[in-house]
C-alpha cells in the first residue's frame, strides 16, 4: 500500500511517516503543495494525506486539481480548523475524511484503513460473517452459534460498522461520527454503555468473546486468535 | 444679526403691501371714471368728482382734469395743495404710451408724501388724483416703533431663554461625555445621574446608563474567566511539566516511561478540550450568520438524542424520558443542536443519582418549539443559577470535578443563536429544570 503525505510541519511528517512504516505502508513525503500536487499527478497511490495549510498552494486546491485529473484516489484532510465549516468544506472540494490537529497516530491510522477498505469494496455483500457471528444486511437478523439475537436499530449499525472493520480498531470518535451522526465527542462515555450493552447480547454467554476495548484507542471486533 | 434681518425684511413687506393697496384704490378710481365718462361726458365726471370730496377730506384727496396739453379742464378744490405742479414729461408719456402712471411727489405745506395718478379716461382728457400717504406712513412709523421696542426687549429674551436652555440640554450631553472620559480613564462604576432634563437628553443618559451596565458585565464576566482559564490551562500544563521532568530526571524503567509518555498525552487531550471547548463557544456565539443552517426534524432529532443516551442512563439506573411532539421541524444548525442536547442530557445525568429520572420533553406549538430537560439531581443553589450559563463558571468551586464548565455557554449560545434563549429553573436537592424556547419560524 502507497500512502502520499504532503504536510509542511516536518515534526509531525516525520512521525506519521515513522508510523506509517511501522504498519507496513510505503509513504512518499512531499512538504510543499506544488511537490505533493507533481506527485499526485505523477505516481499513483492508494490514499492521501493533505495538509490544508501549505505553502505554494493550500490543499484544497491540490484536492481540486487531482480531482480535475480524475484521480480518485482517498484524501483525508489534516487540519488545525476545526470548525463545522471548515470540515464540510473540505468535503465538498473532494476530501473523504477530515481529522483535526492535534490527532493520535492511531486515529489517523484507524480513519486510513476505513477509507482503504471502503474503496476497495467491490461487491456489497449481504451478510456479514466473523467467527461464528453473521449478521444478514438486508434481513436485519443476527445470528450466534445457530442462535438468534435480538438487537434496536442502532445496535444493529453498531455491530455493523465493528464487523465492516474485522481486526481493525475503531475509535469513538468514529463510533459517533459513522453510526450516530455525530461530529463532536459528549463528555459522557456514550460509546462505552452502547458497547457494553451490545456485548451483553453478543458475547455473553457464549466462549470467545468477539468485541474487545484497546484502551485509550477504542474498539476492535474480531475473532479468537486473531 | 438674524433678528434684524428679519425686521427688516418684515418692515419691507408690509411697506410695499401698504403702497400697493394705495395704487389700486388709485387705478380703480380711474378705470370708474373712465367708465362714467364713457356713459355720460365729461360733466359727469365732473359731477362725480364734486360728489367725492363732499366725503373725502380736502387736505388728504385731490382731483383734475387735464388736457393732453395739461391745461387743466377741471380741478378739485386745491386751498390744501397750493403747490401743486403738472409734470409735463408724464403727460407726454400718456400720450405716446401709457395708459396711467402713478408717482410719489412731495408738495410744499404737506408733512407726508403724495402719490399721484395720472390716467387717460378718454382721449385728450387726462384724470389726475392725489391722495396723501399720511395715513401709510404714519402705520409704518408705528409698527417702527413697535419693531424697535420688540428688538429692544424681546430679543435679547428669548436670547436668554434660548441660551438657558441650550445651556440645560448641553450640560446633560457634556456630563454624559464627561462620564464616558472618566470611564476611559478606568473608572468603570461612573454613571450619568438622571435628573429631570430635557426628555431626550433623559433618554440619552438612560441608553448610556444601560450600555455601561452591559459593559461593566462583561467585563466583570470577562475578567472571572480570564482567571479561570488561566486557572484551568495551568493544572495541566503544571502536569504535563511535572511528569515530564520526573521522567527526564529519574532512572525510570520502558514500562515506567510509557505510563509518563501515555499521562502526558492524556493531559495534552484534556488541554486540547478546554480550548476546543471555548472555540466552539465563541463558535456558535458568532454563529447567527452560519451557513450550515437547515431543515432539522427536531422531533427526530429529539429522540436520537434519548435513544443514544439511554445506555448510558441504564448503566446509572436512572430512568429517561422522553416525549415529543411528532414531527416538529425548525431551521438550523443540526450539529449545533444536537450538541446543545447532548450538553443538557449530559448534565442531567452526571448531577443525578440513581434511582432517578430525567424527563426531556420538546413541545411544537404554531408560535415557538420548547424543549425542557428536567432532573431529579443535586441541583443549583440559587445563587449560582444566573452564573451558570456563563463561561468557565462551575458551581463546584474547587473546580476538581471533570468537565470544564462549558456545556451550558454552549447550550446558551446555541439558542441565542437560533434566535432563542434558555433558563434554568432549581431547587437544591430536588433537581433542575432547563428550558429551551426557540422561536417557530417556517
Amino acid at each position: 500500500m502507497k500512502v502520499l503525505l504532503i504536510e509542511d510541519d516536518l515534526t509531525i511528517a516525520n512521525f506519521i511517516k515513522k508510523g506509517l512504516k511501522e504498519a507496513g505502508f510505503t509513504v512518499d513525503h512531499a512538504s510543499d503543495g506544488i511537490d505533493g500536487l507533481h506527485l499526485a499527478l505523477g505516481e499513483c497511490y492508494d490514499v492521501g494525506i493533505v495538509d490544508l495549510m501549505l505553502p505554494k498552494l493550500d490543499g484544497l486546491s491540490i484536492i481540486e486539481r487531482m480531482r480535475e485529473r480524475k484521480i480518485n484516489m482517498p484524501v483525508i484532510i489534516l487540519s488545525a480548523k476545526r470548525s463545522i465549516d471548515d470540515r464540510v468544506k473540505g468535503l465538498q472540494h473532494g476530501g473523504d475524511d477530515y481529522l483535526t490537529k492535534p490527532f493520535s497516530f492511531s486515529e489517523l491510522l484507524a480513519r486510513l484503513q476505513a477509507l482503504l477498505r471502503r474503496s476497495t469494496y467491490v461487491v456489497e455483500a449481504s451478510t456479514l460473517t466473523v467467527h461464528d457471528l453473521t449478521i444478514d444486511l438486508l434481513a436485519r437478523t443476527v445470528i450466534r452459534s445457530g442462535k438468534k439475537i435480538d438487537l434496536q436499530p442502532k445496535e444493529f449499525a453498531l455491530l455493523e460498522y465493528l464487523m465492516r472493520n474485522e481486526r481493525h480498531i475503531v475509535s469513538k470518535t468514529m463510533i459517533m461520527e459513522r453510526v450516530w451522526n455525530y461530529n463532536f465527542d459528549p463528555q459522557t462515555n456514550i460509546v462505552e454503555a452502547r458497547i457494553s450493552k451490545l456485548r451483553e447480547k453478543i458475547d455473553k454467554g457464549f466462549d470467545d468473546p468477539l468485541i474487545h476495548t484497546i484502551r485509550g484507542l477504542g474498539y476492535v471486533l474480531k475473532k479468537p486468535g486473531d | 444679526m438674524f433678528q434684524i434681518t428679519a425686521f427688516c425684511a418684515a418692515y419691507w413687506l408690509i411697506n410695499a403691501v401698504l403702497y400697493h393697496d394705495v395704487d389700486e384704490d388709485l387705478r380703480e378710481d380711474i378705470r370708474e371714471f373712465k367708465m362714467l365718462y364713457n356713459a355720460g361726458a365729461i360733466h359727469r365726471v365732473q359731477h362725480e368728482i364734486q360728489r367725492e370730496m363732499m366725503t373725502d377730506d380736502q387736505s388728504k384727496v385731490f382731483f383734475r382734469l387735464l388736457d393732453s396739453h395739461g391745461n387743466i379742464l377741471f380741478n378739485s378744490d386745491l386751498s390744501h395743495w397750493p403747490g401743486l405742479v403738472t409734470d409735463s414729461k408724464v403727460i407726454q408719456q400718456l400720450i405716446s404710451v401709457a395708459d396711467s402712471v402713478t408717482q410719489s411727489i412731495e408738495i410744499s405745506g404737506h408733512e407726508y408724501a403724495t402719490r399721484v395718478i395720472y390716467g387717460v379716461i378718454a382721449p385728450g382728457t387726462i384724470l389726475h388724483i392725489g391722495e396723501s400717504l399720511e395715513e401709510q406712513v404714519e402705520v409704518m412709523e408705528v409698527l417702527l416703533v413697535v419693531f424697535s421696542v420688540m428688538f429692544v426687549l424681546v430679543v435679547p429674551l428669548a436670547s436668554f431663554v434660548g441660551w438657558l436652555m441650550a445651556r440645560q440640554a448641553v450640560q446633560g450631553i457634556e456630563e454624559v461625555s464627561q462620564t464616558a472620559a472618566n470611564i476611559e480613564s478606568g473608572q468603570l462604576d461612573q454613571r450619568v445621574s438622571v435628573k429631570a432634563r430635557g426628555e431626550e437628553v433623559q433618554k440619552l443618559a438612560n441608553t448610556f446608563n444601560a450600555m455601561l451596565d452591559r459593559i461593566r458585565d462583561l467585563m466583570l464576566e470577562m475578567r472571572e474567566m480570564t482567571d479561570n482559564i488561566a486557572h484551568d490551562l495551568r493544572s495541566p500544563l503544571a502536569r504535563i511539566r511535572a511528569i515530564s521532568e520526573g521522567a527526564l530526571s529519574s532512572h525510570m524503567s520502558i514500562t515506567e516511561h510509557q505510563v509518563a509518555a501515555s499521562d502526558t498525552i492524556e493531559e495534552c487531550d484534556r488541554l486540547l478540550q478546554m480550548i476546543n471547548a471555548t472555540l466552539d463557544v465563541a463558535e456558535a456565539e458568532a454563529g447567527t450568520a452560519s451557513t450550515q443552517n437547515e431543515a432539522i426534524n427536531l422531533s427526530k432529532l429529539v429522540n436520537d438524542a434519548c435513544e443514544l443516551f439511554e445506555p448510558v442512563a441504564e448503566q446509572k439506573e436512572i430512568t429517561l424520558l422522553c416525549r415529543v411532539t411528532a414531527d416538529c421541524r425548525i431551521d438550523g444548525n443540526i450539529q449545533y443542536l444536537q450538541r446543545m442536547l447532548a450538553n443538557l442530557l449530559d448534565n442531567a445525568l452526571k448531577y443525578n443519582a440513581s434511582g432517578g429520572q430525567v424527563r426531556v420533553e420538546l413541545v411544537c406549538t404554531e408560535k415557538n418549539i420548547t424543549m425542557t430537560v428536567s432532573d431529579t439531581g443535586i441541583g443549583i443553589p440559587q445563587s449560582d443559577q444566573i452564573r451558570i450559563f456563563e463561561r468557565f463558571f462551575r458551581c463546584d468551586q474547587s473546580r476538581s470535578q471533570h468537565g470544564c464548565g462549558m456545556g451550558l455557554s454552549f447550550a446558551r449560545a446555541v439558542a441565542r443563536s437560533h434566535g432563542g434563549e434558555i433558563s434554568v429553573t432549581s431547587q437544591p436537592g430536588v433537581g433542575s429544570t432547563f428550558t429551551v424556547m426557540l422561536p417557530f419560524v417556517k
